[in-house]
């Protein structure tokens, strides 16, 4: 039999064992939200790849074409723009749907978490998980170009799922941090897309991170996402190995998570009741 | 049967108002800041208690309604129990899946089919897909959409909605079901198939909080009842005494002037009747609450309709102070069919020379029968009696009786 103490919860720590007992809602959520944005509507999946492509030909022009920035590949071969801004583009696709999503992932259930108990984590969780979609599209719209222009991946990419791993925590822990934010202070729905938007420029999509200062590096990879484009980049066009500053981005990104965790806790106390 | 299925241990909620409301990130800094600099803490003004010491105790199988008025804190301490608030302070222990209802249709999604919303909701309720699986059937009779189970919700009429939001709920399975108000919906027939459904469940074994305000539901469902008053228990046992202790509680607001009125905002009612007073007159028109025995006294009521509403009738019923109902009368006779908006006055004579001295209670209700209640039962007003006699002479005793019918007597010699 099932016994369960309510109680004033006290400690920080999240319970791993009940979200892998609401997996099946989490599952629930995933596909209610692929099913309303991307199946129901013909549009919302247009979307899905008009917006990746339209990003992808501004970027590639104002970088490749105007700015001319240009690209090294393996053994100083150069790689064409379009290609170099993709395999920046992927990451960063991925992590700014995740971070638009689950921002405002609670606020937009809320009416479910008035009502009902469930691991609120699953929430933000589940909006992770549907953007894999949005990472799909860019994918696939990757392979295509890369067709086109007759670029074969390098061997590095074996370590592409690592660094789609680091994404998808990086996409949670923002995520998770801003749907706290967003319910504890509601001038954060209008932070994150102004955070998105710096974040695009300062993330090395269209350009090299070399090409960023010295003395700026450290500040540069602070942004979690810097060392995952940089990493994933490597993984299919090859070329130098990750600068070593990448590590502090990863550090930034577990930080991010645990901090998050811990914030999201302490909110979740009080989150029916703020509402 | 005897096992303690859920054991609540003085369970306080506290609200601090103002303070933990999601605000603007300006006002929590500049807060943060105002604290820092003075060091002080709020004052304990800005707390409310929704819930203080709440203790009690409910075995396996029992079905218990916990009643009081708005505000009592019913609300809080199902949400307590379903653990979508924390409490304060104290603690609970359930032994047993808890499923709580505090709503139907909690995560429906318009856009989605009638189909993938019964597992949409029921997942949300707690039931794994294969439990929603083997019972999907009964769900999809129980609601009557066949036909419309391909077709997206928000093409479905509000009833369609409810009565399919409702099927998913009827058949969770838990052995503890913490229910809200969740009757309050739909059209009659389908409440009274709810209820039916409901009444299983409550004899399947299964251990039941109900908080309800329709005393009818509550009278058919429960064993026992707990009244909740300003966040406290204020009684609990059995139901017909818990629910005269619920209607009496009403009497705190009850009018001992011969007149309750409410403004427009705050009518009591419902969302298509707005009450906005009851009077008592007597034969010359003057608002009173002391009557002689031999005066006739007018009883009026004034309220508003919002909507045009079919077949609706007022019930009232006059009590003897220890809650025995003395006589009772329905405007059904003279109402017409339907009513359209608009603001009605009802009224009717209590006849003179029948009632006995005392203190007498107004009991009213309105609504349409078997299909909506428009306004909840409850005791609105007070008013007394007394004998004057015109001879001037000394009584020493009421009549004993409930009423005092002034006889006529004829003494004939044969």
């Amino acid at each position: 039999m099932y016994k369960t103490v309510i109680e004033p919860s006290k400690g920080l720590s999240i319970n791993l064992k009940e979200i892998w007992k609401y997996r099946e809602l989490l599952w629930t959520l995933t596909y209610r939200d692929i099913r309303v944005k991307y199946a129901q509507t013909a549009i919302g999946f247009t979307w899905a790849i008009v917006n990746p492509l339209f990003t992808l030909l501004i970027l590639s022009f104002v970088f490749g074409t105007v700015a001319n920035v240009k690209v090294e590949g393996t053994d100083g071969v150069l790689v064409p723009h379009i290609i170099y801004t993709i395999t920046g583009l992927c990451g960063w696709q991925y992590f700014s749907e995740v971070l638009a999503q689950a921002g405002a992932s609670i606020i937009g259930a809320q009416n479910m978490v008035k009502k009902i108990y469930f691991p609120r984590l699953i929430i933000p969780m589940s909006k992770a998980i549907t953007a894999f979609i949005d990472f799909g599209v860019v994918i696939v719209i990757m392979i295509i170009c890369m067709v086109i222009y007759q670029f074969p991946p390098s061997d590095n990419i074996i370590y592409f799922p690592f660094f789609f791993f680091i994404a998808v925590i990086s996409g949670l822990s923002a995520g998770i941090w801003m749907s706290a934010l967003t319910i504890r202070f509601r001038d954060f729905q209008h932070i994150t897309p102004m955070l998105l938007r710096v974040g695009m420029y300062a993330t090395p999509i269209a350009y090299p991170a070399s090409a960023v200062p010295e003395k700026y590096q450290l500040l540069f990879y602070m942004n979690p996402m810097a060392g995952v484009v940089e990493g994933m980049r490597w993984c299919i066009i090859g070329g130098n190995p990750i600068n070593h500053y990448a590590y502090v981005s990863f550090i930034v990104i577990f930080l991010l998570l645990a901090l998050g965790l811990i914030y999201f806790k302490r909110v979740e106390r009080v989150m029916a009741d703020i509402l | 049967m005897n096992n303690k299925v859920i054991s609540i241990q003085n369970i306080s909620k506290k609200y601090e108002i103002g303070m933990v409301a999601s605000g603007s990130f300006r006002e929590t800094l500049t807060n943060a800041f105002s604290r820092f600099k003075k060091n002080k803490l709020k004052s304990p003004k800005d707390n409310f208690w929704a819930l203080k010491d709440v203790s009690f105790d409910v075995k396996e199988g029992e079905v218990i309604g916990i009643i009081g008025r708005n505000g009592a804190g019913k609300s809080t301490l199902l949400k307590v129990l379903s653990k979508i608030t924390e409490p304060t302070s104290g603690r609970i222990i359930l032994n047993g899946r808890v499923a709580s209802l505090l709503e139907v249709g909690t995560g429906f999604h318009p856009e989605l089919t009638g189909r993938e919303n019964i597992f949409l909701n029921g997942s949300i309720l707690g039931m794994s897909r294969s439990e929603i699986r083997s019972k999907f059937d009964e769900i999809v009779n129980f609601s009557g959409i066949e036909q419309f189970l391909d077709t997206p919700v928000k093409r479905y009429s509000s009833g369609m909605y409810v009565r399919l939001a409702f099927a998913v709920a009827a058949h969770l399975e838990p052995e503890i079901l913490v229910i809200d108000e969740v009757l309050s919906v739909g059209d009659a027939e389908f409440q009274k198939k709810c209820l039916g459904k409901m009444g299983e469940v409550a004899y399947g074994g299964r251990t039941v909080l109900f908080v309800s305000h329709n005393m009818g539901a509550v009278r058919a469902l429960c064993q026992k009842v707990i009244v909740m008053k300003q966040g406290k228990v204020a009684f609990q046992g059995g139901v017909e005494e818990g629910v005269n202790m619920y209607l009496e509680m009403a009497n705190e607001n009850m009018s001992e002037n011969g007149e309750v009125n409410f403004s427009v905002k705050n009518a009591i009612g419902s969302e298509e009747l707005k009450l906005l007073s009851i009077r008592l007159k007597d034969q010359g028109g003057n608002i009173r609450s002391k009557f002689s025995t031999s005066e006739e006294i007018t009883f009026e009521i004034e309220y508003f309709l919002t909507d045009p509403v079919v077949n609706m009738r007022i019930n009232m019923r006059v009590l003897t102070v220890d809650d025995q109902i003395l006589f009772s009368g329905s405007s059904h006779n003279k109402e017409p069919h339907s009513k359209n908006k608009g603001s009605y006055t009802c009224s009717t004579i209590f006849p003179k020379d029948v009632l006995n001295e005392g203190v007498y209670k107004i009991w009213l209700q309105a609504g349409c029968p078997g299909y909506k209640e428009l306004l909840p039962e409850q005791i609105y007003i007070k008013f007394s009696t007394e004998k004057f006699t015109s001879s001037g002479t000394m009584r020493d005793a009421i009549l004993p009786g409930y009423i005092a019918p002034v006889l006529n007597w004829e003494i004939t010699q044969i």
